[in-house]
Parts: C-alpha cells; sequence; structure tokens
C-alpha cells in the first residue's frame, strides 16, 4: 500500500551517498536563493532538470512525482505576473523548479532505510542531551508503515456497515469510529512492545 | 516518555495517512474539495493533546521527506517540502501543538456538551486555520515573491472548507472523547 517513492536504479547519483545529496540540496536551495540572475538560474534548472529525469523513470511517473507541486508554482505565477515585473516572475520560476526537480531526484534515488541511518545519526545529538531515543523514532516509523493497511482495512469495514444498513457515508460518521477503535489498540500493542523489551526500560 | 504514548502517536499518524487514502468530497458551494487528511491537525490536537499531536505530525512530516507517499493524492517526497506549500506542511506540528493546548485547557469532565464543543471548535479554528496559515502564507510568500498581503488575500479562498473542517473535527473529537477520552488533563 506504501510503496516508497524510491526508483531503482544504478546512476551515478544512486551511488552518492545520502548525506552529500542533503547537503547539496541544502547548499542549492540557499545559493539558488541568493541569486536573481536568470544566468544562473536558467542552467541551474536544466541542470537539475535533466538530472530528474535521467534517473530512470518514465516521462509519466517523472511528471506525476511533480506535477501537482509545479501547478502550484505556475498558478502562483500567474498572479504574480500582475503584481511583479516578468524576469523576476521567471526568476522565481526557475529557482522554484529547479529546487523541486533536485529535491524529487534525492528523494527517487535513496532508499528509506538510507535515509533512517542518516537520521539516526542526525538524533544521536539529542540522544545524549535525554531528550529522545534515536530507537524510538524508528519502532514508530514502523508501527506506522505496519499499521496503515490494518487501519484501511478498518475504514472500508466501517463504509461497508453504513452500506449494508443504508446510511449516507460521511466523513463525521466514519472518522470517530475509526479513531477510536484504531486507538482501543494502543494499549494491547504498548503492552505487547513491553512485553517483549524492545524499548529496555 | 511511555511505551503507549509511543504507540498513540504512532497510530494517530497512521491514521493521518489512511485519511489521505479517502476520496476527496467536493462540496457543491466551496470550489475547494474536501480532503480528510488535512483536518489531522485538529483531530491530532483534540483528541491526543499538545505533545502528542505535535510529535505525531512530526512523524508523519518524517515520513514525507524520506519519500513515502502519504500526502492525500499519494503525493510525497522532498519535492512537496521544497514547493510553495512546504511552510503548510512544516507548520502542521506546531498547529497541532497549539490546538492540543487549548483543547487541554478548556475542556474538563463534567462540563456541558454546548462548552466541550465550544472549547473544541475553538481550538480548531485557532491551531488548525489561525496557527497554520500563520507560518504557512508568510512561507509561501518568501518562497514564491508573492507579496504578503496578495498571498494572504489567495488564501481566504480556504477559510470557508477550513472552517467546515473545524466544525467536522469538533465533532469527531467530541465523540472520541466522549467514547475515549485521552486528551491529557492540565492542572
Amino acid at each position: 500500500m506504501l510503496t516508497s517513492l524510491y526508483v531503482e536504479g544504478r546512476s551515478w547519483f544512486h551511488r552518492l551517498p545520502v548525506r552529500a545529496k542533503l547537503v547539496a540540496l541544502l547548499l542549492l536551495s540557499l545559493s539558488l536563493f541568493a541569486t536573481q540572475s536568470l544566468y544562473l538560474l536558467a542552467p541551474a534548472f536544466l541542470l537539475s532538470g535533466w538530472l530528474y529525469f535521467s534517473l530512470g523513470l518514465t516521462l509519466r511517473q517523472a511528471l506525476a512525482r511533480v506535477g501537482f507541486v509545479f501547478f502550484t508554482i505556475l498558478v502562483l505565477a500567474a498572479v504574480n505576473l500582475f503584481l511583479l515585473p516578468l524576469p523576476e516572475v521567471a526568476a522565481l520560476v526557475l529557482r522554484l523548479m529547479a529546487l523541486v526537480f533536485f529535491a524529487a531526484a534525492v528523494t527517487a534515488t535513496t532508499t528509506i532505510s538510507a535515509f533512517m541511518d542518516e537520521i539516526t545519526i542526525l538524533l544521536k545529538p539529542l540522544e545524549r542531551i535525554g531528550l529522545l531515543n534515536a530507537a524510538d523514532v524508528s519502532l514508530a516509523i514502523g508501527l506506522v508503515l505496519r499499521f496503515v493497511p490494518d487501519i484501511f482495512a478498518r475504514y472500508e469495514a466501517i463504509r461497508e456497515a453504513h452500506r449494508a444498513r443504508g446510511l449516507p457515508i460521511r466523513p463525521l460518521t466514519i472518522i470517530g469510529p475509526l479513531i477510536i477503535l484504531t486507538l482501543k489498540d494502543a494499549d494491547t500493542i504498548a503492552a505487547a512492545i513491553d512485553a517483549r523489551g524492545f524499548r529496555r526500560q | 516518555m511511555n511505551t503507549r504514548d509511543l504507540v498513540l502517536i504512532a497510530l494517530f499518524a497512521a491514521i493521518v495517512v489512511v485519511l489521505g487514502l479517502i476520496p476527496p468530497i467536493t462540496l457543491g458551494f466551496i470550489p475547494v474539495p474536501i480532503t480528510a487528511q488535512s483536518m489531522g491537525v485538529m483531530l491530532a490536537g483534540c483528541i491526543i493533546g499538545a505533545k502528542r499531536g505535535a510529535l505525531a505530525f512530526l512523524l508523519f512530516v518524517l515520513l514525507v521527506a524520506i519519500g513515502l507517499p502519504v500526502l492525500s493524492g499519494g503525493r510525497g517526497g522532498l519535492a512537496v517540502l521544497a514547493g510553495p506549500s512546504g511552510g503548510f506542511i512544516l507548520g502542521w506540528a506546531v498547529a497541532a501543538y497549539v490546538t492540543g493546548i487549548i483543547a487541554e485547557r478548556f475542556i474538563h469532565e463534567g462540563q456541558s456538551e454546548s462548552r466541550q464543543f465550544g472549547g473544541f471548535f475553538l481550538a480548531s479554528v485557532v491551531g488548525g486555520i489561525v496557527v497554520l496559515y500563520g507560518i504557512g502564507v508568510p512561507w509561501l510568500s518568501a518562497v514564491t515573491g508573492t507579496p504578503l498581503l496578495a498571498a494572504a488575500t489567495g488564501s481566504l479562498a480556504f477559510i470557508p472548507g477550513d472552517l467546515l473542517k473545524a466544525a467536522i473535527a469538533t465533532l469527531a473529537a467530541r465523540a472520541v472523547y466522549a467514547g475515549y477520552p485521552l486528551l491529557p488533563v492540565r492542572a
């Protein structure tokens, strides 16, 4: 149900370590926001677009992933045309689209487990000062992935129950029971986790 | 944080993912489709409280960032965070926190039903609309260069839908509170 946005591939960008990609994304966004020059922004847009489309996604998949964000950017650009001079609007659109392409490229070439390793390292300082437990974060992510299909099945069951009784299907009448039924499981799951000693508390 | 809190946070994040899978409903009189997911912020604060609600959304945003398509319509990944509405997504945790603070302050056992409805509605509107737009709109304006006033005026189009969501969240939160109260008591 929740298939990652990672795309299998062997490109040089796939082989780059996650940290390098994330630092590159950060540096790129800082430098693109520092410039107004179309001579810098247009090549940045073309390069990151080329990078993104060279990762092995089909054109349709590639566009589907960034389409919604681009739609928002273009709508805002259309508004900006009435308020700002044209070169400025062009700079804004190119900058944002370049960033979105690059960010989408990072997402498409990094596996969830690679991200998780990096997050665990980033959380180390917080763990040292006793603010949180890095292992808890991976446990929580695992719990979400494990329970989404179950909760969705429960949603379907509630919907079927509505249908069987001829009730209209409204979010209001579904969300309440869905949340209560789901959160009632919390105690059982927490007891199971503690019984297995996963958190060593 | 005990294990039960951790599980509640994870389960709520999972509920928010599921709300994104529910097909959106379009109402005749407002142009914006109502996705159940964007009610999640109000629901999280009102149902599991400030701290756990905010953590549930931090967890959810983390899932977005590592490339899981958990946003409604199967969106996700760093591209969404880099786009114009990134501020709204990053603002969710803060919005859930404020919603929770207000809900914890104003809702007690033994109050009249209408006061509880009022409290949940106030929490949903202040946290889920005022705070969320207070973060999302300036962010959008800074990123896209759209003047702040224009960005704010444009967002007004979404307010009727959001008020409707606050009303639905209020009714749902009160139903959960009556059936299975989880909201922490604030001294």
